[in-house]
């Protein structure tokens, strides 16, 4: 063949691959990747009545009900803090878990029309959704902070300024399970719509197992192993840790919950990658 | 000689039927159980390896056979073929959208498809909005869409209306939008699917008249799907015909539609047979020929509502000084009758007999149509009937119009039709 010397820019093959789309790939379609965080977050405030002050109203009357159901009714301990600091703190991480890995699960289901239609990494939609959902979590990550002045101010709660940065790691931990898990789940709920409905159910058992209303300490010795199972315990310990000065946490249950979130962001990427083509066939 | 910017080397595609959408946990269980345990073949996601036995059962389906072609640089390709001919999985495939099931495709520079007018356009956002999202989409960089912005505003003509949300445009306005949008894209290769069909008449040419400046000036490489016959003739140098997932015949444009078009209608416009025996009928009357000839302006055009339709056909009579009448009667592809047009009685002897009747232009609607050819005797008696022999479609065409509805009713004829203004 005379045509050997021509270099190719691209190729197309019927084999996928676990790795997609180079780094360089990636990065040239940053624009749509801001582009598509944007859309998303005007389109969820249009034609609403507060708008985007949504992202702060709704996880405060989710705690005020929790207040009212745990510690008013029940009488669940907060350790000596106010009741609705303590399960702010909780409840905004809860939030950055549950809307990335819930937010990421439809990728396939809800953009097969556009996937069908014109080419760009998929990956790129998960990824704005874990973006999007950083960005709401930063303002609810603010309001945090200004309800917690407030109490430094009125109830003269001790803030160490040192801990606060201690949020940091267990903010990227557990965005990091919620993208990777999410992932996983987007590939198979295509196949397995069923899948959706358990989904809403296992979520809501999920939610108990996480020390979001109680701490790890007030946990039964019984049914610790449990608890301390799930990779999320301790980064909740950790938040709480970062703005309360008070968690129960140790080295290998951090390690445990890092290990297990590299291990899924990386098996979600590739399986993500790899079944990503595959599945224009079948949605 | 220009360079060659893609090359398809004998790609197929294959298609579960039925199988695909299982859905179903335990199905699929029971699927692995004998896919990975007990070693059968493998389909877990779809049909990711070749069933080697080839058993292509009714489960199988090849959209494409071995298709393999080159496109060089500044070349505007044209791909014709009926409806499941493999056109859309083809470009699909090029787009990068699916994966061939075999071969390879190798390829030069930027591509960008448009198979679809208003790709991620969002409903309840504006149109500056949705152009910025669209042109991301589709492939454009932020500056890229500021830079064009002015222009893609000027094409569609909504200035007024870019701050209001897409979803209170009119559908005409939608479109006008999404393909200004389209059309200011900058790749080395464009792929475009039937985004033409939609949109009136007048915004159409514009649309194709801004390809052709775009395949000209910039020597821009285009793949180009459309049953418009004509928008393909005008617009593109080369064409490759499918079939049934094969590539039929590629070449020159004139050529290959030529040859297309004869195939494709033979079987409806035209039935001819060579001996008596053959020729469909019965002991008193047998067919040898019947045609459709519309009388086009252009042999490439479609038959549109203007075109006259001549019905020529030809008979063997074996009644001896029999009163005879022909009629055509014309169906709707739905079956309803339309007509049923005779000419006047008359005496025949034994023989070959040709008849013809011309339906003027401006009076048959947009729609399909079958033709039935009866043989009556004594005005009373039929002798044969001659079913479906005819098939064909007439094509809408508006230009003199302001309404782009679907024009109601079976006929749209032209009667003298005034409106007078009198002041009070």
């Amino acid at each position: 063949m005379s045509e050997k010397h021509i270099s190719w820019d691209w190729e197309i093959k019927n084999k996928t691959t676990w790795l997609g789309a180079s780094f360089k790939e990636l990065y040239s379609y940053k624009d749509l990747l801001l582009r598509l965080v944007r859309k998303e977050f005007l389109a969820s405030y249009q034609q609403t009545l507060l708008g985007p002050l949504w992202v702060i109203l709704l996880p405060l009357l989710t705690v005020l009900t929790y207040v009212l159901v745990f510690n008013k009714v029940i009488g669940i301990s907060t350790e000596g803090f106010p009741a609705l600091l303590y399960y702010l703190t909780g409840i905004t991480l809860w939030n950055l878990f549950s809307d990335i890995f819930l937010g990421i699960i439809p990728s396939f289901s809800q953009n097969a029309p556009i996937f069908s239609k014109v080419y760009f990494p998929r990956i790129i939609v998960p990824l704005s959704i874990l973006l999007l959902h950083c960005v709401r979590f930063s303002i609810q990550f603010i309001f945090l902070l200004i309800v917690l002045l407030y109490y430094y101010f009125i109830d003269k709660i001790n803030i160490d300024s040192g801990t606060l940065l201690f949020s940091i790691p267990a903010i990227i931990t557990t965005a990091g399970i919620a993208f990777g898990a999410g992932l996983f789940f987007s590939i198979i709920t295509v196949k397995y719509r069923d899948l959706l409905a358990m989904i809403q159910f296992i979520m809501r058992l999920f939610m108990f197992l996480c020390p979001i209303f109680y701490s790890l300490a007030m946990v039964p010795q019984k049914i610790k192993w449990l608890v301390v199972l799930n990779p999320l315990t301790s980064q909740f310990e950790l938040f709480r840790y970062a703005f309360l000065g008070k968690g129960s946490f140790s080295g290998i249950q951090i390690l445990y919950s890092v290990v297990g979130m590299l291990l899924l962001v990386i098996g979600g990427v590739l399986l993500f990658n790899k079944k990503g083509d595959q599945l224009m066939d079948v949605v | 000689m220009a360079e060659t910017v893609i090359q398809v080397e004998n790609i197929s595609k294959l298609y579960r039927l039925g199988k695909i959408s299982s859905g179903s946990l335990r199905q699929d269980m029971q699927y692995w159980w004998g896919s990975s345990v007990l070693k059968k073949k493998n389909n877990f996601f779809g049909p990711d390896d070749i069933p080697g036995s080839m058993h292509i059962n009714n489960d199988f389906i090849w959209a494409l056979r071995n298709v393999s072609f080159d496109i060089q640089q500044g070349e505007v390709w044209g791909i014709v073929g009926r409806n499941g001919a493999g056109k859309s999985t083809l470009l699909k495939i090029l787009s990068r959208i699916i994966r061939p099931t075999q071969g390879v495709i190798r390829g030069k520079g930027k591509i960008s498809s448009l198979l679809e007018v208003g790709t991620g356009f969002h409903y309840e956002l504006t149109g500056r909005e949705n152009i910025f999202i669209s042109g991301s989409m589709l492939g454009m960089k932020k500056n890229e869409i500021r830079r064009k912005f002015d222009e893609i505003v000027e094409f569609s003509g909504i200035e007024q209306f870019l701050d209001t949300p897409v979803k209170r445009y009119s559908s005409g306005m939608y479109v006008r939008l999404a393909f200004a949008v389209a059309a200011n894209l900058d790749p080395d290769i464009l792929i475009v699917d039937e985004a033409l069909a939609v949109g009136d008449a007048e915004f159409q040419k514009k649309c194709i008249g801004k390809m052709k400046d775009v395949s000209t000036q910039s020597g821009r490489t285009i793949i180009f799907v459309s049953h418009n016959m004509q928008a393909i003739n005008n617009l593109c140098s080369k064409v490759m015909w499918l079939q049934k997932g094969s590539l039929v015949a590629s070449g020159d444009a004139k050529t290959i539609i030529n040859s297309y078009l004869g195939t494709t209608q033979q079987k409806v416009w035209k039935q001819e047979w060579q001996s008596l025996d053959d020729a469909p009928g019965n002991e008193f009357i047998k067919v040898l020929s019947v045609k459709l000839i519309p009388q086009l302006p252009d042999p490439l055009a479609p038959i549109d509502i203007r075109t006259p339709l001549t019905i020529r056909f030809r008979f063997y009579n074996f009644g001896k000084q029999i009163n005879l009448v022909t009629g055509i009667i014309l169906f709707t592809n739905a079956g309803e009758c339309i007509f049923d047009a005779s000419h006047p009685s008359d005496v025949y002897d034994e023989g070959i007999i040709e008849g013809e009747c011309t339906i003027p232009g401006h009076f048959l609607n947009d729609g399909s149509y079958y033709i039935s050819i009866v043989f009556v005797k004594d005005t009373t008696q039929p002798l044969f009937t001659f079913e479906e022999c005819l098939h064909f479609e007439v094509e809408d065409y508006r230009e003199e119009t302001s309404w782009y509805g679907k024009w109601q009713g079976y006929v749209r004829p032209q009667f003298p039709f005034t409106l007078k203004q009198y002041t009070s």
